[in-house]
């Protein structure tokens, strides 16, 4: 799958007025995957769509489309389009002249259009809403009606802007199921915007985290949440336990005083490192057993699981398990090898 | 019930607000049925008014003109409106906020001073005033205020929606028209809406900017004050009917096209025959305008062919029919303007315009020789000067000699009384009736600074050219006297309508309009004071600007041909200055009527002359003071 990408970001920075908001970014986005722009609000993710979608120029930097360079090439000669935020339909059109839009702009036969739009408008659910005002669609259904818009122009690329966002929880988780769906059926290019990881983790074959226009870390779900690379990234996405140790040699770190086998390697003996430990890695076992002893000082009901707040010797330790604890009870914690992520200190 | 009580008192107060708003249009379209020409006196039903107006050539050019400009001005205006608030909202902040108070400045600046820049910005600009000056002003007054009504729109539309049509491949242009201009249809149909009315209405900018005989509904209007009749009323009621055609229909509209809408949801193919529909209905929409682009630009070119003659006349002062048969005659064409006082004619020429024959009366065409703007009279083309009343050229005290202007009409100042209320011995008393306090109420004064003055000098047995401050304080006195003692009121033209209702027992009047005023009213007659009276001359000169001095004469002379000036004394009802036509009326046609050829040979009447400017001013501020006493 990745192996040509289809557009390309060289080194691209960008100022609005006196605020830096991305600076020398470098990404590759390949055919068919779905990748996701993650970071908290302000980190510059809109504006990297922005610049692919054509709305901003970068201040220096390419934008390689299939290796030619559209910097500065208007959005209305790009293969690419785009489902915005808040979904912006046109209020004063219906559904149907909505999403007939850009094939009208194209001039094709008003046959075309027609089989072109309830084939979309069937791929999206929305069949027989053909004449409705927009503006009497629920959420979850004019998302649908701005998705069909752009996707009608097949275009190469569709690039969505939080599109998710004005959702209530449950569509929400509907409608990333439905989008992944979506993109697999037309097979193109999704490249995504949000703020929220666990969307990010479900939906992406590739996630880009930013923070303050600098990438921190481009992966998959599965990289970034387990290895993460920065204090950032772990602490952005899922919840951690952050530890200050050393790296003894090999597969050897140390943090409270206690050396753990862990499966990382290339570091300089005794390099200062974090170490990233997940609360679901955070294994509770009997005190015989345990490598840490603690005492339980909070404990909260979170639906699937149970958090607690164990206090060892240097720390509380953030734990998640399904079993059921008494507050003050005195536990015992060990952590296996693969679950520890050694990070250079940033 | 309760509820029942309270309301009384809303509903009444809307009902009155309905009455106060519609009472004054249903009266005007009461009286354009009058069968007389009183517009407050109701005789009996006919449609007479309306068909004059059909027959109207005048007033159907100036309905033409008055519409084309409004259309050709709101297109421009909604056009270059709606582009600058867009413009406008994509401005740095400073520029937009600075940009809107200017915007603001035209809308609040009085008419007069937007008018009065344009005519001076016209001038020196050496352009031609008349139709093309028009639609400029009209389409720089009118922009403003589409911009005040997009403005809003356009910040309040969602930025996006431009940047989602690009990104599906519209170019900027089509984002505008497909999708920013639909956006923003409301604040700009207000616009344009606003745009219009403001056109159609206009006065004063149209007064100052046109020239060349353009004039619009209200410019027609205005100069025809003097002789106001029900034709207007005719013409209002039409446009009134017009306006809420278009009202209801705008109202009616919405619920007419969602039906339309409804019907072609039927199907795809219906759906597209809509919409190929509507590109046929905007294009003969367009093929409409170019039509009547190409009407109006033949109509000026047919004027550019044939020798032309620039008459500027006070409103009403002529018989068109007679023009026309003058055109016809003549083989030429005449631009026609009209002024409603001498003084706007004079503001006029001082502006720049430029005429071939003025008709202005005595102490105009004084100041005029002495300005040297005439061109002396070549009596020699004036083939009827026989025919004139010999002692109006060789007694011409305005114009010694007559070596500038040929007589026209004439006529006096006296008083029209209603012969059952009036004594006539009080009438011995001269102008000093009008202080006899048996009348008090009963009395009108023209509302005339230089005729008011006159009546209070010649009352105390002074010259109505008095420089003398004593004569002219005395004067102030006696009229602020009989303002305390008599209660008069000051009118203007409105005073002929009112006398002919028979509204008071007195009236200050032109002879001319007292013959007037008697053929509708045999209760009234006329009557002139001993003591002497305003003896007033119009008539017409030849301006040094003339183009066509020959033709001009030949003008001059057509009207004092007698079978002319008898049909043209007819329409106008003053004293005609052809010897034959004056004593025609005076011995037949308006037999016993003592508004008709009063001209008396008393020695005390006077002719008004030039005032110097000292005097003016003085006469002018004790003037304020009489109005402002009442």
């Amino acid at each position: 799958m990745k192996d040509k990408p289809i557009i390309e970001l060289r080194d691209i920075s960008k100022t609005f007025g006196d605020q830096q908001v991305l600076r020398g970014i470098d990404l590759d986005i390949y055919e068919n995957e779905f990748l996701t722009l993650l970071g908290p609000s302000g980190c510059g993710k809109t504006t990297i769509l922005r610049i692919i979608g054509g709305f901003e120029e970068p201040d220096s930097g390419k934008v390689l489309f299939n290796g030619i360079n559209i910097a500065k090439l208007p959005p209305y000669k790009r293969e690419v389009n785009t489902v915005f935020q808040k979904y912006a339909l046109f209020p004063f059109l219906n559904v149907y002249d909505n999403v007939a839009f850009g094939l009208r702009l194209k001039g094709m036969t008003d046959e075309i259009i027609d089989k072109k739009v309830s084939q979309m408008l069937s791929m999206v659910g929305l069949s027989g809403y053909e004449n409705r005002d927009v503006s009497r669609l629920s959420g979850g259904q004019q998302q649908r009606v701005a998705i069909a818009r752009a996707l009608i122009n097949e275009p190469k690329v569709l690039l969505l802007d939080e599109p998710l966002g004005a959702l209530d929880a449950k569509l929400r988780k509907d409608m990333q199921i439905e989008l992944k769906k979506i993109q697999k059926e037309v097979g193109i290019t999704f490249v995504f915007v949000t703020h929220d990881q666990e969307e990010a983790l479900s939906m992406s074959d590739t996630i880009v985290v930013l923070n303050d226009g600098v990438i921190q870390q481009i992966g998959t779900p599965i990289d970034i949440y387990n290895e993460p690379e920065k204090r950032f990234v772990a602490e952005f996405i899922g919840e951690s336990n952050i530890i200050s140790g050393n790296m003894i040699q090999d597969c050897l770190v140390r943090f409270d005083d206690i050396d753990w086998e862990c499966v990382d390697k290339g570091f300089r003996p005794n390099e200062e490192i974090e170490v990233v430990l997940r609360p679901e890695d955070m294994d509770v076992v009997p005190l015989d057993k345990a490598k840490l002893h603690g005492k339980i000082v909070s404990k909260v009901f979170m639906g699937v699981h149970y958090e607690y707040f164990v206090e060892t010797k240097y720390r509380d330790y953030k734990v998640h398990t399904t079993e059921n604890y008494q507050v003050g009870s005195e536990i015992g914690l060990t952590i296996d090898p693969y679950d520890i992520q050694v990070m250079h200190l940033s | 019930m309760r509820h029942g009580k309270i309301s009384i008192g809303p509903k009444l107060y809307i009902a009155l607000c309905f009455v106060f708003f519609y009472l004054p249009i249903a009266v005007t379209m009461f009286f354009s049925f009058n069968s007389s020409k009183s517009l407050t006196h109701f005789t009996g039903f006919s449609a007479q008014w309306y068909e004059k107006l059909i027959h109207d050539q005048n007033i159907l050019a100036a309905v033409y003109v008055s519409i084309s400009i409004a259309i050709f001005a709101t297109i421009a205006s909604t056009v270059l409106g709606t582009i600058t608030a867009i413009g406008l909202s994509k401005s740095r902040r400073l520029l937009k906020e600075a940009l809107l108070n200017i915007n603001n400045v035209p809308i609040m600046n009085p008419d007069i001073v937007t008018a009065i820049s344009l005519m001076i910005l016209f001038t020196s600009a050496g352009l031609q005033r008349g139709y093309v000056t028009m639609l400029l002003a009209h389409i720089a007054f009118c922009t403003p205020f589409v911009i005040t009504s997009v403005y809003p729109k356009v910040r309040s539309m969602d930025q996006n929606l431009a940047d989602v049509a690009m990104d599906l491949g519209a170019t900027p242009f089509q984002a505008l028209t497909k999708v920013v201009v639909p956006l923003l249809r409301p604040g700009i149909f207000a616009g344009m809406l606003l745009a219009f009315t403001m056109s159609l209405d206009d006065f004063v900018v149209s007064y100052f900017v046109t020239g060349n005989g353009v004039a619009n509904i209200s410019i027609l209007v205005y100069n025809m004050t003097k002789r106001i009749n029900p034709t207007i009323n005719a013409l209002s009621t039409l446009l009134i009917l017009a306006v809420v055609i278009v009202m209801v229909g705008m109202y009616i509209w919405p619920s007419v096209r969602e039906k339309l809408r409804k019907k072609t949801r039927a199907g795809g193919r219906t759906l597209r025959r809509g919409r190929r529909g509507r590109k046929a209905f905007a294009a003969a929409g367009f093929c409409c305008m170019i039509a009547i682009a190409v009407i109006f630009a033949s109509q000026f070119s047919a004027i550019s062919g044939k020798q032309t003659l620039r008459v500027f006349n006070s409103g009403e002062y002529i018989d068109m029919d007679l023009v026309s048969q003058f055109e016809e005659e003549y083989n030429c064409e005449v631009v026609y303007e009209t002024y409603d006082s001498n003084e706007s004619m004079y503001t006029k020429l001082q502006s720049g315009s430029t005429y071939d024959i003025l008709v202005p009366s005595d102490y105009m065409i004084e100041r005029l020789i002495s300005e040297e703007y005439l061109h002396q009279i070549e009596w020699n083309y004036i083939k009827n000067k026989d025919a004139i009343i010999p002692k109006l050229v060789e007694d011409n005290l305005y114009d010694p000699g007559s070596r500038y202007s040929v007589p026209y009409y004439w006529g006096n100042v006296g008083i029209l009384y209603n012969k059952n209320i009036v004594d006539k011995k009080d009438l011995e008393a001269g102008w000093e009736v009008l202080r006899n306090t048996k009348y008090k109420g009963q009395v009108y004064m023209y509302d005339s600074e230089r005729d008011s003055f006159m009546v209070a000098l010649k009352a105390l047995g002074y010259s109505m050219n008095t420089k003398d401050k004593g004569e002219l304080q005395e004067a102030y006195e006696w009229l602020i006297n009989q303002s305390e003692t008599m209660d008069p009121v000051y009118v203007g033209d409105d005073v002929m309508d009112n006398m002919i209702s028979g509204n008071k027992a007195m009236a200050v009047v032109y002879s001319g309009d007292a013959a007037y005023v008697i053929n509708e009213n045999e209760d009234m007659d006329y009557y002139v004071p001993e003591e002497g009276t305003n003896q007033w001359y119009d008539a017409m000169v030849i301006t040094k600007y003339c183009r066509n001095t020959e033709l001009a004469h030949q003008f001059i002379n057509y009207f004092l041909n007698e079978d002319v000036a008898i049909q043209n004394t007819e329409y106008i009802g003053y004293d005609s200055a052809v010897k034959s036509v004056y004593e025609y009326f005076r011995d037949v046609e308006y037999k016993g009527n003592t508004g008709c050829a009063p001209a008396s040979d008393n020695p005390r009447n006077e002719v008004f002359h030039q005032q110097e400017q000292k005097v003016k001013v003085y006469m002018s501020n004790l003037w304020t003071k009489v109005k402002s006493h009442q």
